[in-house]
């Protein structure tokens, strides 16, 4: 499929955006894969940093160690199949069918790393045919070490006509300082079938994250991406793409609360492959101390009778923070409806008086204010939602401490 | 338990617009301000609240006996100070239940669910904070936020401007029990169209360029000034009957 030449000298190459990281700074530790009874108390800690209860976790990655839960077993009662990667790639013939279709291995280093050194750990979970998965399926990577790389290829299959929400927490043990988080994911959304995903990431200051995602959407689906990053970062760098048959729906969302001396580059960007085809695009950036982000959101249109809005908004909570908002659309064809809007500003000063003549300190007002920025109305369900909503109450709270 | 304003001078981006008013409000009256446009009456009531678009440039303003003066406005708030906005701001994201739940919490709130019945904001609870509100609804979630901080003294600007009959009324039946409860009222009305419906007004006060004019019991002004407006009003009011 790929020549191993190419792949390796894609070790060489950097990424389009985002500081370059020499990756042989870093340990790989070696790839174990298996099953768990219980989960280890770091990660446990680690979890509920981004708010997940760890009994609900289905699969727990600490560092490349890869396991399954018995949450599983649950999840087989639907004829849901979540498996480490691996171990995947050996039973199921559609994982390596699926396996480094939507991401090429030889895109850049960290693409060309996780397929060379990664030992293809991370998560499968492939739905079944017309299954309305009622449970939210929910899976955390956690870093526990210093100065580790940790590599992810995650691969999701939603079949025909089903359904399935995807929570997906990372979070860094308490301690760790540095490292670098790699995460391969290829989604794919088959004909009529919706999947949300829900990322929340909880990182830690000397930490690189270079996450790189593809979702492919078949006809008559719907993909949700709901992304949110908060805590202090060296430097994160993703920029999914989602490619988007005839008659499809996508909702991209980023929330992020960029602070100290991180670079946040952080954006998604559609391609609108057939009629029919529709994305909103949606950011909000709250920026503060000297941090740097840089939203991106880009939307292509290959054919008429589709539809996409890019909404970047951001919010500068110190002086020398620095939101670069960058939207772009591109149309190839007549017909296609593309529009953006970006805004960046400063807490609006009349605000923060009239709450304050409310009884809130200008602290708990601009907290107020932060948490009403980041409110959108994306369209999870209600459970996921109130997760959701506990994360973004912490961000806003920490946005402004 | 007094307000008492010490030839307060206020300035808003450095022009001097209230220009030495003195005043003093005790526990359980119920005082009016009238006065034009621009007159400077809602910058009173933010200078007493203490927002931060205005500053004191003279004078004082001593609440139960301290000078708050300088004090930030969510310390009066504290001291049980609270103002229904003329024009709150719009805010996107923050729903008027949001705000509710906050200050449930600091203020605790034993009559939330009879507050919301009196004032009908159960219907707009779950917009976003006065986006898109008709002027009356602006009005109802303004007065019902106030009364949730159950105030010693409050400072109601213009709430009966742009208000429907129907609103008008329940905003009278609000302020009501609110005096009912020994709340101290400043109330600054242009129109005039709530204190038909209001009992015992100890006082009314004439503010023109910044400056009380006038004051005298509703019976002596208000008949005066609304049948021949502030100017006229005024001449016959001061040249003496
Ligand atoms: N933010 C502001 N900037 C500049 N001037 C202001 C501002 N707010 C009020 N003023 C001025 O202060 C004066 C008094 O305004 P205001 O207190 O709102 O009057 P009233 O409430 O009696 O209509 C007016 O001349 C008005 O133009
Ligand atoms: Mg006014």
């Amino acid at each position: 499929m790929y020549s191993s030449e190419q792949v390796l000298r894609a070790l060489e190459k950097p990424a389009l955006y985002g500081p370059d990281i020499d990756l042989s700074k870093y340990r790989i530790e070696e790839p174990d894969v298996g099953e768990a009874r219980e989960v280890d108390q770091v990660v446990v800690n680690a979890a509920s940093r981004v708010g997940l209860d760890s009994s609900s976790l289905a699969y727990v990655q600490k560092n490349e160690q890869a396991l399954a839960t018995m949450m599983t077993k649950l999840l087989e009662k639907y004829g849901v199949v979540v498996l480490p990667t691996r171990e995947a790639l050996s039973r199921e013939s559609i994982a390596r069918e699926l396996a480094w279709r939507l991401v090429d291995p030889a895109k850049d280093k960290y693409t060309a790393f996780t397929y060379l050194y990664g030992g293809e750990v991370g998560y499968f979970i492939y739905v079944p045919p017309g299954v309305k998965v009622p449970i939210p399926i929910y899976t955390c990577l956690s870093i526990v070490s210093n100065n580790v790389v940790q590599t992810s290829h995650n691969i999701v299959y939603v079949d025909e006509g089903a359904e399935a929400h995807l929570v997906t927490g990372c979070a860094i043990s308490h301690g760790v300082k540095d490292g670098i988080h790699i995460g391969i994911s290829e989604f794919y959304v088959a004909r009529n079938a919706k999947l949300t995903f829900t990322m929340l990431h909880a990182w830690a200051r000397g930490l690189h994250v270079r996450p790189r995602t593809a979702v492919k959407v078949g006809e008559g689906g719907e993909y949700v991406n709901y992304y949110v990053t908060y805590s202090p970062v060296a430097s994160i760098q993703t920029y999914p793409v989602v490619y988007l048959g005839r008659n499809t729906r996508a909702y991209l969302a980023s929330i992020i609360a960029s602070s100290e001396e991180g670079v946040y580059d952080v954006g998604s960007r559609a391609v609108l492959e057939k009629p029919g085809a529709a994305v909103e695009n949606v950011s909000r950036v709250v920026a503060r101390d000297v941090s740097e982000t840089y939203a991106r959101a880009e939307i292509e249109a290959l054919e008429s009778d589709t539809k996409g809005h890019i909404e970047c908004l951001g919010l500068l909570l110190s002086t020398n923070a620095v939101i670069s908002s960058i939207p772009v659309i591109t149309s190839r064809k007549r017909g296609a409806l593309l529009s953006h809007e970006a805004a960046i500003g400063l807490v609006a000063e009349e605000e923060i008086d009239y709450l304050m003549s409310r009884g809130f300190t200008e602290e708990e007002a601009k907290s107020v204010l932060v948490r009403g920025f980041m409110n959108i109305d994306a369209p999870l369900p209600p459970s996921i939602k109130k997760q959701v909503d506990y994360i973004l109450d912490m961000v806003a709270k920490y946005a402004v401490g | 338990m007094t307000l008492e304003l010490v030839n307060l001078r206020v300035c808003v981006e450095d022009r001097e617009v209230i220009k030495g008013v003195s005043l003093r409000v005790e526990r359980g009256e119920v005082h009016v301000v009238v006065g034009p446009n621009g007159s400077g009456k809602s910058t009173l009531l933010s200078a007493i609240m203490g927002l931060r678009k205005v500053k004191v440039c003279g004078g004082s303003i001593i609440f139960e006996g301290r000078d708050i003066t300088d004090m930030p406005s969510y310390e009066r708030a504290k001291l049980g100070i609270a103002l229904a906005h003329q024009n709150p701001p719009e805010i996107k994201g923050v729903r008027l239940l949001d705000v509710m739940n906050a200050m449930a919490k600091k203020y605790g709130c034993s009559d939330c669910t009879s507050l919301t019945k009196t004032l009908l904001v159960d219907s707009f609870l779950s917009r976003n904070l006065f986006v898109g509100f008709s002027g009356g609804e602006k009005k109802r979630a303004e007065l019902f936020l106030l009364m949730l901080q159950n105030p010693e003294l409050a400072l109601l600007d213009e709430p009966d401007s742009g208000v429907d009959v129907e609103s008008i009324g329940m905003l009278a039946r609000a302020i009501e029990s609110l005096r009912n409860r020994g709340t101290r009222i400043i109330l600054v009305t242009h129109t005039g169209a709530i204190m038909e419906k209001l009992s015992r007004i100890n006082k009314v006060h004439v503010l023109i360029d910044g400056r009380i004019v006038y004051s005298d019991s509703p019976d002596v002004v208000l008949p005066v000034i609304f049948k021949l407006g502030f100017k006229k009003g005024l001449e016959v009011l001061v040249g003496g009957v």
